[in-house]
């Protein structure tokens, strides 16, 4: 017997008898941005407002003049970064300006899935994370981001503030292995 | 073998007054970001209820879904495997390792995030000694890696040291100045250092917080970023999974996400919740699904509903016990109050005494966000421990003779009326002696009255 | 309405007064409370040890004792869970099924049965309430901070229409006092530990009479404070209730 067949048989024999499964509400809940940007604030990352996407890129020449190394579809970018991009280079990014695609207003959340990502490590290597967001694309809570989703692809992840950490004596410490700063334009 | 039992590992503890005080209050910190995170979720107790019954019945057709998950994640492109027990699991992750790089002339290089199965199965000793070098990438798991300790909390595994011992260690491994504590310092450091480790890496290895049965995707919640990069730097992704960790679709995934973050650390959520359905072509994706004592505790009535657990850590920061005897204290893989009723499943001999280190108060059962009946479960485990003639001999013999004066009146009222008789008349010093009486170590006895209310009854109202 | 008094083992033994209080109080109320002279102990002492098949005679002794009784009323959350939560190792006869329903609490009869929501007494003290968990958490008679901030219970409120009184705002309004039965003895260090810091947050925060619906858990942090010779004294809610002063 294979330890696959001993596992199942293991269980067929000591589960219990079939339970009934619940039904899961959508639940109704405060999606503005005001809340989104207060709660997203509150766990470390910034939130502005642009009237249009096209303000994009005088945010990011406004808030990070001072960095060299960008990567975006959005924005103007110095560093070309496709699936085929090497680590030493992604290593180099300082500052990635990607597409998300829903955001949540109870816990500041974004969803950015692999295809908006340009390469899967880029937001998670970079030293600084800006994502695009369309306000109207803001829902109150998880449920209502799942039930949007529909589909969560090959990998998708939702982003909530800059990469942190309490595991020095419960003090927060911002910029473990991820991003530094985390910011969401919202048009 | 004789383990030191729970309470002379808490008494240990309890040696040094200040740092019981600053653990105490540290983890009860976490506990009031918990409650400021949950008070304002108006759905947060019907979240607690949905949870617990999803789990229930995932666990009531586990075979199916875990079947239906398999199917789902192959049809993916993901490679499953099935473990036993931990030799096996250990067995097939060196497997992996060794057959997907081929390295020549260096050890293979494995970035680790966070996993309580992989410490659970011992793995990371059994890879070091097969000549593949392991990395922790978890902070706190980094901080205990380079000490050579075990973590001593699920969700916060260095909670046991202070800013000088960490700042110590790192002085030692990272060559950060002597003396230098400051938090935000120390985690530069090991960003830096683990930066190289990612970069350098060939596997990445994983936990699993949930498994979606309906697509054969997992997810995977972290603060700190480290499974991201890990694993999309890295060539292999191996994802370890208890059997547990199953739910049937995507749909139910917000229950658990929405409690998760608040009752393990006060966040609305972790700054990572990652899902991953598919590996990036030409890389690889592992799942190691495993039992290791899972399906024996799922047949134990009273117990299986411990499966449900989703490792959030809240039982050890609301235990009153576990704030003040240390993780360390539990000697198991997972400490607190979870552990106490898991850990009588793997081995009752050795950890009989866990489900004794509390004063059943229900705190952890009201703060556990799937709604596990934790502090019924250590009662339970108590009466197990008691029929298996694993209790102290002169304890249950105490009891024996205690239940038979108990059910006997006449013997009750006459015991009563010479133990007070003699407390009334000995010396302090020797009803006190606390070589003999434990209570008396912190404590005065109360003062034996001279008529107990049975006898002041007779006398007032007969 | 048929009442008795149950008066557990360790009340009858240590504390004479409670056992005279909590009867006072009752027939204050109008209760004509029955003292059945052959009770001795619900058994939890020995089940939470891990020796509940050894507690079964004294389970039957205790329903042979209250059966015949529409309610049995205890000051004690601790006993009163137990037998309504672990009375089921025994055969569930008429008799059981009846005396685990008619055990109170207390201040919960006061309160549900006999509808009373304010004693006109006066207690002009700063009080701080411990609450005692197995009737917390266990018989839901308080709220518990792990569910909601609202803090409010049985015991509490009426406390609060008591002439005169105050009550502390305690930092940790529900944390466990460390007494746990055996857990006091066979886990001393943390058990005193834990005492020590209730005792330490009443302090801080100006107890100066320190109440509960447990004598146990009382006894347990009055050994604390008369070790500590803390300016603190410890009286068991039914004393206050029935007009007895520190």
């Amino acid at each position: 017997m294979t330890s696959r067949e001993k596992i199942l048989a293991s269980i067929a024999s000591n589960k219990p008898t079939l339970v009934t499964l619940p039904n899961v509400p959508i639940f109704e809940g405060d999606g503005s941005i005001e809340r989104f940007k207060t709660v997203l604030e509150g766990i470390g990352g910034t939130a502005v407002e642009l009237t249009t996407k096209a303000e994009c890129q005088e945010a990011i020449d406004k808030y990070y003049h001072d960095l060299v190394n960008v990567a975006s579809d959005i924005v103007k970018a110095n560093v070309a970064v496709n699936l085929d991009t090497t680590k030493e280079i992604l290593e180099q990014v300082d500052l990635a300006v990607i597409q998300g695609e829903i955001g949540v207003a109870e816990n500041g959340t974004v969803w950015v899935p692999e295809s908006n990502m340009l390469n899967r490590a880029l937001p998670f290597i970079t030293q600084h994370l800006v994502l695009v967001l369309d306000k109207n694309n803001i829902v109150a809570n998880m449920q209502q981001a799942y039930d949007k989703l529909e589909d969560i692809g090959n990998y998708g992840v939702f982003i909530a503030g800059p990469s942190k950490t309490a595991d020095i004596e419960q003090s927060l410490v911002i910029g473990a292995h991820g991003a530094r700063s985390m910011m969401v334009l919202i048009y | 073998m004789n383990h030191p039992d729970h309470p002379e590992l808490a008494e240990a503890f309890n040696k040094d007054f200040e740092r019981t005080t600053w653990h105490d209050e540290t983890l009860w910190f976490v506990r009031q970001k918990r409650d400021k995170a949950v008070y304002p979720v108006p759905e947060f107790q019907d979240l607690r209820t949905l949870a617990s019954e999803i789990k229930d019945h995932t666990l009531s057709n586990l075979d199916n879904y875990l079947i239906e998950f398999e199917e789902n994640a192959t049809k993916n492109g993901v490679k499953v495997h099935w473990a036993a027990d931990a030799t096996e699991h250990n067995q097939i992750v060196m497997e992996i390792i060794k057959n997907s790089c081929k390295v020549e002339g260096r050890n293979a290089r494995l970035v680790k995030s966070k996993s309580m199965l992989t410490e659970e199965c011992h793995l990371n000793g059994f890879l070091e000694k097969n000549n593949i070098d392991v990395v922790d990438t978890d902070l706190g798991e980094r901080i205990v890696q380079f000490r050579n300790e075990p973590p001593s909390h699920i969700v916060l595994p260095a909670i046991h040291l202070k800013k000088e011992d960490v700042g110590e260690t790192f002085h030692k491994h990272l060559g950060t100045t002597k003396g230098e504590k400051d938090p935000q310092i120390l985690t530069e450091a090991a960003r830096q250092h683990l930066r190289g480790k990612f970069v350098a890496a060939d596997v990445a290895l994983t936990g699993i917080n949930f498994a979606i049965a309906e697509t054969g995707s997992f997810v995977v919640c972290t603060n700190e970023g480290n499974a991201d990069l890990g694993v999309n730097l890295a060539k292999v992704h191996i994802a370890c999974m208890g059997i547990e960790k199953i739910i049937p679709k995507l749909h139910h995934l917000s229950v658990y996400t929405r409690l998760l973050a608040r009752s393990a650390t006060g966040q609305p959520v972790t700054t990572y919740t990652s899902h991953f359905t598919k590996p990036v072509e030409g890389k690889e994706m592992h799942i190691v699904i495993v039992d290791n004592g899972r399906t024996q505790q799922l047949g134990r009535e009273d117990f299986r509903s411990s499966l449900k657990c989703i490792r959030c850590g809240a039982c050890m920061n609301t235990c009153p016990v576990y704030r003040r005897s240390g993780g360390h204290s539990y000697d198991f893989t997972v400490p607190g109050p979870i552990g106490a009723i898991l850990s009588p499943n793997i081995d009752l001999h050795k950890h009989k005494s866990l489900p004794f280190a509390s004063t059943l108060c229900g705190s952890c059962s009201d703060v556990c966000p799937v709604k596990i009946d934790i502090h019924v479960q250590l009662y339970k485990w108590r009466q197990i421990v008691g029929q298996a003639n694993e209790l102290p001999a002169a304890k249950k013999w105490a009891m024996k003779g205690m239940a038979k004066v108990l059910s006997m009146p006449k013997v009750y009222n006459l015991s009563g009326k010479l133990a007070r008789g003699a407390l009334r008349i000995l010396p302090h010093g020797l009803t006190h002696n606390q070589s003999m009486n434990p209570w008396a170590k912190a404590r005065e006895l109360p003062d034996a009255p001279k008529q107990s209310f049975k006898e002041w009854y007779e006398e007032n109202r007969k | 309405m048929k009442v008795a008094l149950f008066i557990p083992c360790y009340v009858d033994q240590f504390y004479t007064n409670v056992g005279v209080s909590t009867l006072q109080l009752l027939e204050k109320l109008g209760v004509e409370v029955v003292f059945p002279m052959k009770q001795t102990c619900c058994g939890q002492p020995m089940a939470n040890g891990g020796c509940e098949q050894d507690s079964k005679g004294v389970y039957e002794h205790f329903v042979e004792t209250f059966s015949e009784f529409d309610y049995v009323v205890t000051p004690s959350g601790s006993c009163t869970y137990h037998i309504k939560k672990h009375y089921d190792i025994i055969e569930q006869t008429p008799a059981v099924q009846k005396v685990r329903k008619s055990i109170y609490e207390l201040v919960d009869f006061i309160e549900n049965v006999l509808k009373i929501e304010e004693i006109p007494n006066s207690f002009p003290h700063k009080v701080g309430l411990h609450l005692s968990c197995h009737g917390q958490r266990g018989l839901r008679q308080a709220n518990a901070s792990e569910i909601t901030g609202v803090r409010d219970g049985q015991i509490s409120k009426l406390l609060r229409k008591l002439n005169g009184i105050e009550l502390t705002e305690l930092e940790r309004n529900d944390e466990c006092c460390g007494f746990g039965g055996m857990f006091c003895v066979t886990e001393e260090a943390v058990s005193a530990r834990m005492g020590q810091d209730r005792i330490a947050d009443h302090l801080r925060n100006g107890t100066k009479v320190l109440t509960g619906g447990d004598v146990s858990c009382l006894m347990h942090l009055e050994g604390i404070v008369k070790r500590q010779n803390a300016p603190i004294k410890v009286m068991h809610i039914a004393e206050i209730l029935n007009g007895n002063q520190p």
